[in-house]
């Protein structure tokens, strides 16, 4: 039996599906190169897991949206802090996000989303193999230091070589790490997720979460109610006939044994303001992941030895307690990485210096400058965790229990209160000052 | 073929008959020879035709008698060495001779590793309709066989006709059916056929059987089965299997750790009983083994976790550790009265 | 005749078995949204065809009868190994019944000169297993049902199989050709190699016969189906009382009530 070897067959490999993996591939396919795509899922999503919402700005170049399985568009976003008894939340229904293209914020399941994404990038050309796990990467010689000239799967002669790796392995990035390509995550660094998503009909979902048609919701809690005391959040996305939740915080609160993340979860959908939204629903998946949380700082080089790291495996997640965008920073680092390989393969040089107009790029576009702008916010929110998950929030709720008290006393008695209670809480209007200027920054 | 065929000139249909297949092994006939005999009786008085036992083997005159006592009015016995042992060649030749010239309207074969084997060998030159492992059997005001049979791993039942093909053939496995009763004194005749297979013509031989150190526990009426809670050690649940009557059985989990031999394997991989009583001590009920075993009658389970699987399969269960729980239940049925019939 | 062999392993497309649900207006099964795949016990099949082609040398083929998708599992055979593989595609197949089915299944294995045929021992959805023995008897072979391990003899022109059978087992020896049905979850499958995973999803193209090709146009299909289904509904799963005692007494005391009656 004759096999033909496929060594340097292939313009590029790369190692995974999902959302980073698929756009790179669909760009280099789109530019005519052989791609070879190894996804060690049984198909490309059964291995992923977000909250969550998929951006589409990019996913939109790339293509056509309307034919995507999309589940709803994100027609409300909610901000909810939460004590352990109370909630204060603010809704957001902007007219604009009902029309298209809804501000492009969907939410989707990966399972079918990815696969559906997969498949573009097949129909453009490129060979997906799945139930194929990469196990490392192959440096020239052997060496340490040697260029990366292919993968090592677990399959049988499992070794192939090609001129270029794109390594989108998700956050899981043992293979990069094994590899020499980046550092293992810093504790601090990484957030766990774990979630559930629980089945509802149609009707249920649209009653409860006041909806029409394909609208959704997308909401965000945090505060002592949602996670205990740990720095994080829980959340809330309406699919079409499911509804995810979930929660996500620090490993290092997790590893500290404070919170292990099925109880965190179980006593989020406990909370009063977060039960009745959940109530009734059948536990159809559950799943838990890590998310790469730190920020630029831990971003490691993109391109190094001919092998370029992109989506999760390079830590392009964003999360700035407002913003929590892992996916189009994904699929926007898939699609640069894809162009410059494309660009170096047809200048027939693939070389580290070739191959770093993919830094050059993503350093210019939205994933870099957003990470970098952002940068403070994560040891800012540790370093005040006492204020923004506890005394805030409750400092807010007794707050508005005064203000809004109903009884026979006049009310300015109750203002009066109810100011002095938020100010106890900041440090006075000076702090209250002080801490406004420490988070400009979210708002400029 | 189909009547019209064999009728030629468009004369009166010619298939009559309901027959079943009685299968015996060195004249130990398998079980559920007798179970099928029982329905094809039902089957022929709603009919009003015959019922006719087929017997083939070697030295079988005995069983030819047991066949009509157990409520065949005729048998028709084949009897040569070239049948012993079984093997699908010379049986599927000397059935289907019988069939094509006796053309029986309905034909009964036990699901066994033996029926299954040649079935094919007789509905195939005979382009007979046959319906494998079917769980229920009825005839429609025409006479037509109506089998149901389980399909995707049970999750769907369909029911299968063969509306113009003759004889309407049909597998049915052990313990589906109950046995029929003996009768010393049913009358009806055993006929002795001409053998049409010779050695010469066989295109296998067997070069050894090494049967009855097995366990067979598809025949079983009471089957213990031990699973990974089992930590290898058997004893209680055959001490069970003892006090009860019954077989000993297992999950997968068990055959692979090598606690016990891979006969007893109940599952998707192993083998499906119909007992009427199923015990599953240790097991977590997974569904590949659940698929072995869902048909008994009544399961009992004894598992530790409360959440396994198991306790949705069965009929009744506890909490515990089977070597607790084992050995008070077989103290306590050692006790008790009647010890049940096999 | 040469030593080395052909062969030949019938594979069988099936909805992926935790998927199928029924649709509960009409009762008929819902097969498209259940991802297609790879009868199971074809695995163990497969794996048994390579072992042979080890052991006696000469090629696997692998056969497969249905719609052009059904390509999907010749790929997998020949990752896995296979050497070749025939898709057999014909809207006269359509309706068949194991009859025609095992009918242009020999038909094949004959245009083949297969020496053996392995075959799973059944599928997981029909689950029959009549196919491996009709195959034999539509071609006058030998056959060796519930085979755990297989012998070649190729200088003798015999194959010896173990049977698992009841209370035991069986040594047979057949006679070439014969057919094979291999027990589920009886050896180990291998895994396909990667370059061979590529090359079978991207270069190799299986050939395809018509039922003209084997010359059984009016031999298949609905009209040749001696068995008809007469209606599908969803299994009256066994209704379990799901009763859990607090005591081993009250559970000794059922199962005397279950063991007492005769």
């Amino acid at each position: 039996m004759e096999t033909p070897n496929y060594d340097n067959e292939f313009d590029a490999i790369v190692v995974g599906a999902g959302l980073a993996g698929s756009a790179a591939a669909l760009t280099m396919a789109s530019q005519d190169l052989d791609v070879l795509v190894l996804e060690r899922g049984q198909s490309p999503g059964t291995k992923n897991v977000f909250g969550g919402v998929l951006y589409t700005p990019t996913v939109r170049e790339l293509v056509d949206v309307d034919d995507a399985p999309l589940q709803r568009y994100v027609a409300e976003k909610r901000y909810g802090m939460l004590t352990e008894t109370d909630e204060t939340a603010v809704t957001m229904r902007p007219g604009e996000w009902l029309q298209e293209p809804h501000n492009d914020s969907y939410t989707v399941l990966r399972g079918s989303f990815d696969e559906w994404f997969a498949e573009q990038a097949v129909d453009a050309g490129a060979t997906l193999l799945t139930e194929t796990t990469v196990t490392d990467l192959v440096r020239e010689g052997d060496r340490e230091d040697g260029r990366v000239v292919g993968v090592e799967t677990d399959r049988p002669d499992g070794t192939i070589r090609a001129p270029v790796v794109v390594v989108a392995e998700g956050a899981n990035s043992l293979v990069s790490e094994g590899a020499g390509l980046r550092d293992h995550h810093d504790r601090e660094d990484v957030a766990v997720a774990a979630k559930e998503v629980l089945q509802f009909d149609r009707d249920t979902i649209e009653e409860r979460f006041h909806l029409d048609g394909d609208q959704g919701v997308a909401y965000n809690y945090f505060g002592e109610g949602a996670v205990g005391d740990a720095v994080g959040g829980g959340f809330i996305y309406t699919n079409k006939r499911t509804v995810s939740v979930g929660v996500a915080y620090s490993i290092e609160d997790a590893a500290a044994g404070r919170q292990n993340p099925q109880d965190t979860l179980d006593a989020f959908k406990q909370h009063p303001a977060v039960a009745p939204l959940v109530r009734g629903g059948r536990t159809v998946e559950y799943s838990a992941h890590a998310i790469p949380e730190g920020g630029i700082d831990a971003v490691p080089d993109l391109v190094s030895d001919g092998a370029l790291l992109a989506g999760d495996a390079a830590g392009l997640v964003l999360n700035n307690g407002v913003h929590l965008e892992g996916t189009n920073m994904a699929v926007e680092s898939g699609y640069r990485a894809g162009r410059a390989v494309a660009a170096a393969v047809d200048d027939g040089r693939v070389d580290d210096r070739a191959l770093a107009t993919y830094p050059e790029a993503l350093a210019e576009s939205f994933v870099v400058r957003n990470l970098q702008h952002y940068d403070f916010f994560q040891e800012l929110a540790v370093d005040d965790r006492e204020f923004l998950f506890s005394e805030l929030p409750r400092a807010l709720a007794d707050a508005e229990t005064e203000y809004f008290a109903v009884d026979r006393e006049p009310k300015e008695a109750h203002a009066e209160a109810a100011k002095d209670r938020l100010l106890d809480a900041t440090g006075g209007y000076v702090g209250a000052a002080k801490r406004a200027w420490k988070y400009r920054k979210l708002l400029s | 073929m189909t009547d019209e065929e064999a009728s030629g000139e468009g004369e009166e249909p010619v298939h009559e008959g309901v027959w079943v297949f009685v299968e015996e092994h060195a004249g130990d006939v398998a079980g559920v020879s007798w179970e099928l005999l029982a329905k094809g009786r039902e089957l022929a008085d709603e009919t009003d035709e015959d019922l006719v036992a087929l017997v083939i083997g070697e030295g079988v005159a005995d069983v030819a008698d047991e066949a009509v006592e157990r409520g065949a009015d005729r048998a028709l016995l084949a009897d040569d060495p070239v049948f012993e042992p079984y093997r699908a060649g010379p049986y599927g030749d000397q059935f289907r001779a019988l069939v094509e010239e006796r053309r029986p309207s309905i034909v009964l074969i036990g699901g066994t590793t033996t029926g299954r084997d040649f079935a094919g060998r007789v509905a195939v030159p005979a382009e007979a309709g046959l319906t494998a492992d079917c769980t229920e059997l009825d005839v429609d005001d025409d006479g037509l066989l109506l089998a149901r049979r389980p399909t995707f791993g049970g999750d769907a039942m369909a029911t299968i006709k063969c509306p113009d093909h003759r004889p309407q053939m049909a597998t049915v496995r052990a313990g589906v059916f109950d046995a029929a009763d003996r009768d010393p004194d049913r009358d009806g005749d055993v006929e002795t056929v001409d053998v049409v297979v010779e050695e010469g013509d066989a295109l296998s031989r067997v070069l050894e059987r090494e049967v009855g150190d097995v366990a067979d526990i598809t025949d079983a009426d009471v089957v213990v089965a031990g699973g990974g809670g089992v930590e290898g050690d058997f004893v209680a649940v055959e001490a069970l299997a003892a006090a009860l009557g019954g077989e000993v059985a297992a999950s997968r989990k068990a055959v692979d750790e090598g606690w016990i031999e891979p006969a007893r394997q109940v599952g998707q991989t192993g083998k499906t009983v119909r007992p009427d009583l199923y015990v599953a001590a240790g097991i977590s009920g997974a569904v590949q083994h659940v698929e072995g075993m869902n048909d008994a009658e009544t399961v009992v389970a004894v598992n530790t976790d409360p959440n396994a699987p198991i306790f949705e399969h069965a009929d009744y269960g506890i909490v515990g550790d089977l070597h607790e729980v084992l050995p008070e239940l077989t103290e306590r049925l050692r006790g008790a009265p009647p010890e049940p019939t096999a | 005749m040469t030593d080395d062999w052909t062969i030949v392993v019938p594979v069988k497309q099936v909805p992926d078995a935790d998927d199928v649900t029924i649709d509960p207006e009409t009762g008929t099964l819902n097969r498209s949204d259940a991802p297609a795949v790879l009868n199971a016990p074809d695995y163990n099949a497969v794996e048994a065809a390579l072992s042979l082609r080890e052991r006696a040398g000469g090629e696997v083929v692998a056969v497969t009868m249905g719609p052009p998708f059904a390509r999907a599992v010749l790929e997998t055979a020949v990752a896995l190994g296979a050497d070749d593989a025939v898709l057999l595609t014909d809207r006269a197949f359509g309706g068949s019944d194991t009859w025609p089915t095992s009918l242009a299944l020999a038909a094949a294995a004959d245009e083949l000169e297969a020496d053996v045929v392995v075959c799973g021992e059944e599928s997981t959805d029909s689950s029959t297993g009549q196919v491996p023995p009709g195959i034999a008897a539509h071609n006058g072979w030998a056959q060796l049902t519930y085979a755990e391990e297989l012998e070649p003899r190729p200088d003798a022109d015999e194959l010896v199989a173990v049977r698992n059978v009841e209370g035991g087992h069986e040594r047979v020896a057949a006679e070439t050709p014969v057919v094979v049905a291999f027990e589920y979850g009886a050896n180990e499958p291998r895994a396909a190699g990667l370059h061979r995973k590529i090359y079978a999803e991207t270069e190799f193209e299986p050939e395809q016969w018509s039922a003209e090709d084997l010359g059984i146009t009016d031999d298949v299909g609905l009209a040749n189906s001696p068995t008809q289904v007469g209606g599908m509904d969803t299994a009256d799963r066994a209704e379990r009382e799901q009763t859990v005692v607090e005591d081993v007494d009250a559970l000794a005391d059922r199962i005397a009530e279950v063991t007492a009656d005769d």
